[in-house]
């Protein structure tokens, strides 16, 4: 439509404004878009716009071999891609009634608590961004990417690792691997006081980032909200000691929690998370050479296997909230459904949509960030 | 909470099967019309507060849509799934089912997706309008029914990608040798009409079988 | 191969016109600024690439908020349908001379998604492609590969003629607006009018006009000045 085409839309006397934030916009996380009314800088309402990364996931899988979709489940979601896999692949072991060997379970664990690091060290940097901070921003890329490079070393893949199959795990680790590991969580330790000082305790940042975007825990439990962002509002609830999977009911590890629900106490909880899930990964480098067995359960020829008929629902906690996989078998050689309940699709949208009403214009960008709002969960 | 107590409420609604999956599934199975009620009455009395999603399966033999409410309680650590079945309706008449939003707000977002990708119109649901496919004018793409892939054929023009060095790999015996498809059609020879076809696809499944020996261990 | 189109080309008069476009071309390859529009999940590699692990700027590339003042576009990943609207509108907003990236084999052929309902397949149908970096996706240092292939084509664009890839969009309009009204239907309307700036730079062949250009100029009204009023 040419610019002489658009009609104006005739507000009558009042002072209210629209604008459109993204999809192509530094304020907006990835490839979505944000419609606002504006009386001044305050925003009166805002409507999410999405589907612009929308590939119909769940039509392609229902099109390809169960092992096919291995390959295309961790896009689902950019900077936390290995809870996908695992998710994906405790379904299908759940419908075929197998179990992964416990090593595998281990490693499993151990992935997807890395995967955990990495994705809050980007969040970091993301949502400080937002205040006009970038110096965050590069620290916290360039730590991911020590993280990146032992993904790279265990699994092959730097950022999309395919390192899991329905009954277990596909390569075993590398030597020495868990020595760089220690390693990596050492550096990460010593990195603590430097983030404190930079970011978490910043004046500049903390009189930015409190009591914007409030949530109250009422309020949080009736959208939906969950992850580090319902955390933040005081109920400690995570799938890993609720709904345990894996192996997460023979570690020890707290559930760090926070009152105000703002974005301040966001980014806190995830902090505490972090080191939260460096303690998880001590343990794991503790008990993973004592354990001893095979890495996988053998399957049948996957390029002519039929799943028995059933379905199952499998849930893990990834960096973003409560991540599930409904996947239902006719007994073919591809899915017959596949869902993907992606924690940001409630986060992104309904969650974003409360909390933006109210808030001043430079704060939306912050709200969304600060959610941990990742748009490929919400178009998939 | 323990399992009688759970099954003691449940048991309230009419016509209703219970399967307990294990300790923290249960999957239950009711009428279209008595679903809401099953919902109120656990979120009421059980506090399965949190609507984890809704799904819709399309059984398209059956001439049926499957809806499943998957619902969590935060206090019994339980999730419990509600299978229901509603006339899968047709293009003239599509298929229509009750809103829950008033019980449950994320039902917003779910309702949404399933209006738009199977075409079901929940009534009462506050926004049953375009959300992801605002530049999608077919058929709601989730049906069984949509080939996605005729669709991107007939589409676009992406198939023509044929360069002389892949022609010469496929020449020597390399590119993509045995396709998936031999394979599992090698399981089932009796469908196929030729000799040449049967034992093309049989040598398929032979070379295949090989490439995996060592995948298996 | 594509025929040679010919273009009505002004004398240069200048005896050091060619030692300028010489230098203009030098210091053009050492400053560029980059949109990257995260159309795909290639934008996860982006960061890196940037920061200080990478550090993109050594090549004298930044990374730049509009369009207007953009000379690369980096497009990142698969492009749905949806985005290939925006992308187009902001690659007819970039200022000349313009350069496009596809980053990922999505771009190339569809990809991995080349079932899909919703993304569109090959991106030099829609708009014309400097340098595509294949890869699923491809690792920052595939990145900056890719970049510093962009900035020899346009430094040695005299002799190799790989650099010009935006005059294609102008010297071939009808065909790109044909891919794009088959995707979006025939009343596609942008707001930039690609012919006018054809005439400006002197771009226009036989193939800037055809019957698409037709069915544009059929819904499109003409374009008046605006009456401006202050209160």
């Amino acid at each position: 439509m040419r610019p002489e085409n658009y009609q104006a839309v005739k507000l009558g006397d009042s002072n209210e404004y629209e604008i459109f934030i993204g999809p192509n916009h530094p304020g907006i996380e990835g490839n979505y878009a944000f419609r606002l009314m504006l009386d001044g800088d305050i925003v009166v309402s805002g409507k999410a716009d999405a589907g612009y990364l929308h590939r119909g996931f769940e039509k392609l899988m229902e099109g390809r071999l169960w092992i096919q979709n291995l390959a295309i489940v961790p896009r689902i979601c950019v900077p936390d891609p290995a809870p996908m896999e695992v998710a994906y692949s405790m379904a299908v072991e759940e419908i075929m009634g197998i179990e992964a060997p416990i090593r595998a379970q281990w490693i499993r664990t151990m992935q997807l608590e890395l995967s955990r690091v990495a994705a809050h060290l980007f969040t970091f940097g993301g949502h400080a961004a937002t205040t006009g901070m970038y110096t965050p921003m590069f620290w916290g890329v360039a730590d991911r990417d020590l993280v990146l490079d032992l993904f790279e070393d265990f699994t092959g893949g730097r950022v999309y690792s395919i390192y899991n199959i329905p009954g277990g795990v596909r390569r075993e680790l590398p030597p020495e691997f868990l020595q760089k590991l220690s390693n990596l969580l050492d550096y990460l330790e010593s990195r603590q006081n430097d983030y404190d000082n930079l970011l978490f305790t910043n004046q500049v940042f903390v009189e930015r980032a409190k009591g914007c975007g409030a949530l109250t825990q009422s309020q949080a439990l009736e959208l939906s909200v969950t992850g580090p962002n319902l955390r933040a509002c005081g109920l400690a609830y995570d799938v890993r000691r609720d709904d345990p999977y894996l192996v997460y009911d023979e570690l020890e590890f707290d559930i760090p929690r926070q009152k105000h629900g703002d974005a301040y106490s966001r980014i806190l909880v995830r902090r505490d998370e972090l080191f939260q899930s460096i303690r998880i990964l001590r343990q794991i480098i503790e008990r993973l050479p004592s354990i001893k067995g095979k890495i996988r359960t053998p399957i049948p020829n996957p390029l002519s296997w039929n799943v028995r008929k059933g379905e199952a629902y499998a849930r893990v906690e990834s960096s973003k909230g409560e991540l599930a996989y409904y996947v239902v078998s006719d007994g073919g050689d591809k899915p017959y459904r596949v869902h993907v309940r992606g924690p940001s699709s409630m986060h992104a949208v309904q969650t974003l949509e409360f909390l933006a009403k109210g808030a001043r214009l430079e704060d939306v960008a912050q709200i969304m960030f600060s959610l941990d709002a990742c748009p490929p969960e919400v178009d998939r | 909470m323990n399992k009688v107590q759970i099954d003691e409420i449940l048991n309230k609604v009419n016509g209703i099967k219970i399967t307990h999956k294990r300790k923290t599934r249960i999957r239950v199975d009711v009428d279209a019309d008595s679903l809401p009620t099953l919902l109120e009455l656990i979120k009421g009395r059980a506090s399965y507060i949190h609507l984890s999603a809704i799904t819709c399966v399309d059984w398209i033999a059956d001439n049926q849509f499957e809806l499943v409410y998957h619902v969590w309680s935060y206090e019994e650590k339980c999730l419990i799934s509600a299978h229901t079945r509603i006339d899968r309706g047709s293009e003239k008449n599509p298929a229509k089912y009750i809103s829950v939003y008033d019980l449950f707000k994320p039902a917003d977002f779910f309702e949404r997706d399933i209006f738009e990708m199977y075409g079901v119109t929940f009534i009462g649901s506050p926004r049953m309008e375009k959300f992801i496919l605002t530049e999608w004018n077919g058929v709601p793409p989730m049906l069984k029914d949509f080939d996605a892939e005729a669709y991107v054929q007939e589409t676009f023009k992406w198939t023509d990608y044929n360069p002389d060095w892949l022609q010469e790999l496929t020449d020597q015996g390399g590119g993509i040798a045995v396709k998936p498809e031999d394979i599992r059609t090698a399981g089932n020879t009796h469908n196929m009409s030729t000799h040449r076809e049967r034992d093309k696809a049989k040598a398929a499944a032979v070379k295949a079988n090989d490439k995996m020996q060592g995948w298996k261990q | 191969m594509k025929k040679e189109l010919k273009i009505k080309q002004k004398e240069r008069t200048n005896p050091l016109a060619h030692v300028f476009d010489d230098f203009i071309r030098f210091c053009q390859s050492k400053s560029l600024f980059m949109l990257h529009y995260c159309t795909g999940c290639g934008a996860i590699e982006l960061p890196p690439a940037m920061t200080s692990r990478f550090d993109m700027e050594r090549l004298g590339i930044q990374p730049m908020v509009t369009p207007r003042q953009a000379d690369i576009l980096l497009i990142t990943g698969y492009v749905s349908i949806k985005t290939l609207k925006r992308v187009i509108l902001t690659y007819e907003q970039m200022q000349s001379p313009k350069y496009v990236i596809g980053i990922c084999s999505c771009t190339v052929n569809g990809g991995m998604y080349w079932q899909s309902y919703a993304t569109a397949k090959k991106l030099n149908e829609y708009m014309p492609v400097d340098v595509y970096i294949a890869g699923c996706m491809p690792r920052p240092e595939a990145v900056m590969a890719g970049l510093q292939r962009l900035k020899d084509n346009i430094r040695n664009d005299k002799k190799e003629h790989k650099g010009s890839a935006w005059k294609d969009y102008f010297k071939r309009y009808d065909y790109y607006l044909g891919n794009q009204q088959a995707l979006f239907g025939e009343d596609w309307q942008t707001p930039t009018d690609i012919i006018a700036e054809a005439k400006l730079y002197g771009l226009e062949t036989e193939e800037t006009y055809g019957k698409h250009t037709k069915l544009l100029e059929k819904h499109q009204t003409p374009l008046l000045p605006q009456e401006m009023r202050i209160k």
